[in-house]
């Protein structure tokens, strides 16, 4: 069998669960087996600039990958696009650069640490696409979301910085696993256009517009679900939805699920118990009504 | 006799620049195309734009520099990063200036500043973030009146949360702090050496 550490951030535990959750129950019913780094930290996101320098933010995530090393090198699968790109940033930085990584080390035998640079981060879609790939994932598809318009929103970081597994600026790994799903993939400009990130609790306005113009963007397409593998992305494009409308004079009513809720009503696992679709603010078993 | 150049000039903040900001060496390679400002999806929104930033800094405008809200508003897309020909990381760059801005006594973005430290606080109490603790602990970083005014402008955000099983009412409690991590202690001796161990700390 399969396994990865599933690293699944600060995010997953509370405002993202319908993320964790759901990837927890498609992982399981592909047969991957996911284990937790034990001890983890957070991985600083892409806010930890404001508090605190560069060294102590690739030690943050030196320290997470030492623990992945030590506790069985399997390869680290990231749910969270910034939990991803952050690490995967730290871990690259330190392959690159022996001086760095003999400075880390110091600084991690505070806590008898110590990295060798073997672990590798990755994006749950790359995980998705590339390990386990469509065609066992279309054999896994039981109640196929036929005729559903799915507008895959990827987001910034999702693929960035260093196009691993997917182009940075014209992307397609999203869109085939929507397809793979049994649903139609909407094509729209705004595909990896930045939602706003964190700006939307310190700027508010700035975030409106963003979120904005990517709501349009893809329901002008036709788009009658969002999907997203990102839960910052989610949790502007859905739990402001209603803001947006407000303060951009639209009426937008769209709702935005993770890649992996979709994968697990295809799959024909439970609605709630293992899809979160009731964790989902705006409500999307209407729309996915060919699955149910 | 041709006249001398510029007695104005001063490359003191760029030297600055290049010693003390994570990444600052980094602007030695922009030629000024600006894609960085072109790709930005808040350039609209900015006064100084990243490239107009790197010329600024090298023109040793110090001042309007490290107060310039626009180091502060970066949503670290990575657009300017992947589209850079010259490969300067100008994402970094701006993170740099704004930490480094920040620890010589400019603000140049309150809210911003204000999560970013209650993120920080967050981590190095804790070693993870406990969203509700964030959110709060941001609130309330100017007395519990004002942060209860906050609180109450976003009470359709966290109802619909709670609602729908997404966020702990716990942590919206003050004083309640998140779970630690097993080695806390450990953790934060190391943020500390890394902190005085980086470019612009103290060893």
């Amino acid at each position: 069998m399969t396994k990865y550490f599933l690293y699944s951030g600060c995010s997953l535990e509370t405002s993202a669960s319908n993320y964790l959750i759901s990837v927890e129950s498609v992982f399981k019913a592909l047969g991957v087996e996911l284990r937790e780094i034990e001890d983890w930290n957070c991985c600083g996101a892409s806010i930890s600039y404001i508090g605190a320098n560069h060294l102590s933010q690739v030690v943050l995530n030196a320290r997470n990958l030492a623990l992945a090393e030590a506790q069985g090198g399997y390869d680290i699968v990231a749910p969270c696009s910034s939990c991803y790109i952050v690490m995967n940033q730290v871990n690259r930085e330190l392959g690159e650069d022996p001086a760095l990584m003999q400075k880390v080390n110091s600084i991690l035998a505070e806590g008898n640490l110590t990295y060798k640079g073997s672990v590798k981060v990755r994006h749950v879609l790359d995980v998705l696409y590339n390990d386990v790939g469509v065609e066992t994932i279309k054999s896994r598809v039981k109640k196929p979301l036929k005729g559903v318009k799915v507008g895959g929103y990827v987001g910034c970081q999702t693929v960035r910085p260093y196009g691993e597994y997917d182009s940075v600026e014209r992307p397609v790994v999203m869109d085939r696993l929507i397809e793979a799903l049994g649903a139609e993939s909407v094509n729209f400009s705004h595909k990896i256009k930045c939602c706003g990130s964190g700006i939307f609790l310190t700027e508010l306005d700035y975030g409106y517009e963003l979120a904005g113009n990517i709501l349009e963007s893809a329901t002008s397409k036709g788009a009658k679900v969002m999907t997203t593998a990102c839960p910052l992305c989610q949790l502007n494009l859905e739990a402001y939805q209603e803001r947006v409308n407000k303060a951009l004079k639209k009426s937008y009513n769209v709702p935005v699920t993770f890649i992996t809720q979709l994968m697990a009503v295809a799959f024909g696992l439970d609605p709630s118990k293992d899809a979160c679709l009731d964790r989902n603010i705006i409500p999307v078993e209407k729309a996915l009504k060919t699955a149910a | 006799m041709a006249q001398k150049a510029s007695s104005k000039y001063d490359p003191t903040f760029a030297k600055e620049v290049f010693e003390k900001v994570d990444s600052g060496e980094e602007i030695k390679k922009c030629m000024q195309c600006g894609v960085c400002a072109a790709s930005c999806p808040l350039a609209d929104k900015m006064e100084f734009s990243p490239r107009k930033i790197f010329t600024m800094i090298r023109a040793g405008e110090r001042q309007k520099v490290l107060a310039s809200k626009d180091i502060m508003l970066c949503t670290s897309c990575y657009t300017c990063i992947v589209r850079c020909p010259r490969k300067v990381p100008v994402m970094e760059v701006m993170h740099g200036l704004a930490h480094h801005a920040l620890r010589s006594g400019f603000v140049p973005r309150k809210e911003s500043s204000k999560f970013g430290k209650a993120f920080w606080d967050c981590i190095y109490k804790t070693g993870r973030v406990d969203e509700g603790v964030a959110a709060r602990n941001y609130y309330l970083a100017d007395g519990l009146v004002a942060g209860a005014k906050r609180g109450l402008e976003m009470k359709d955000i966290a109802l619909n949360m709670l609602k729908h099983k997404r966020m702990n009412i716990m942590s919206a409690i003050p004083g309640i702090q998140g779970k630690k991590i097993k080695n806390i202690a450990t953790l934060q001796k190391m943020l500390d050496k890394a902190e005085a161990m980086g470019k612009g700390g103290s060893k």
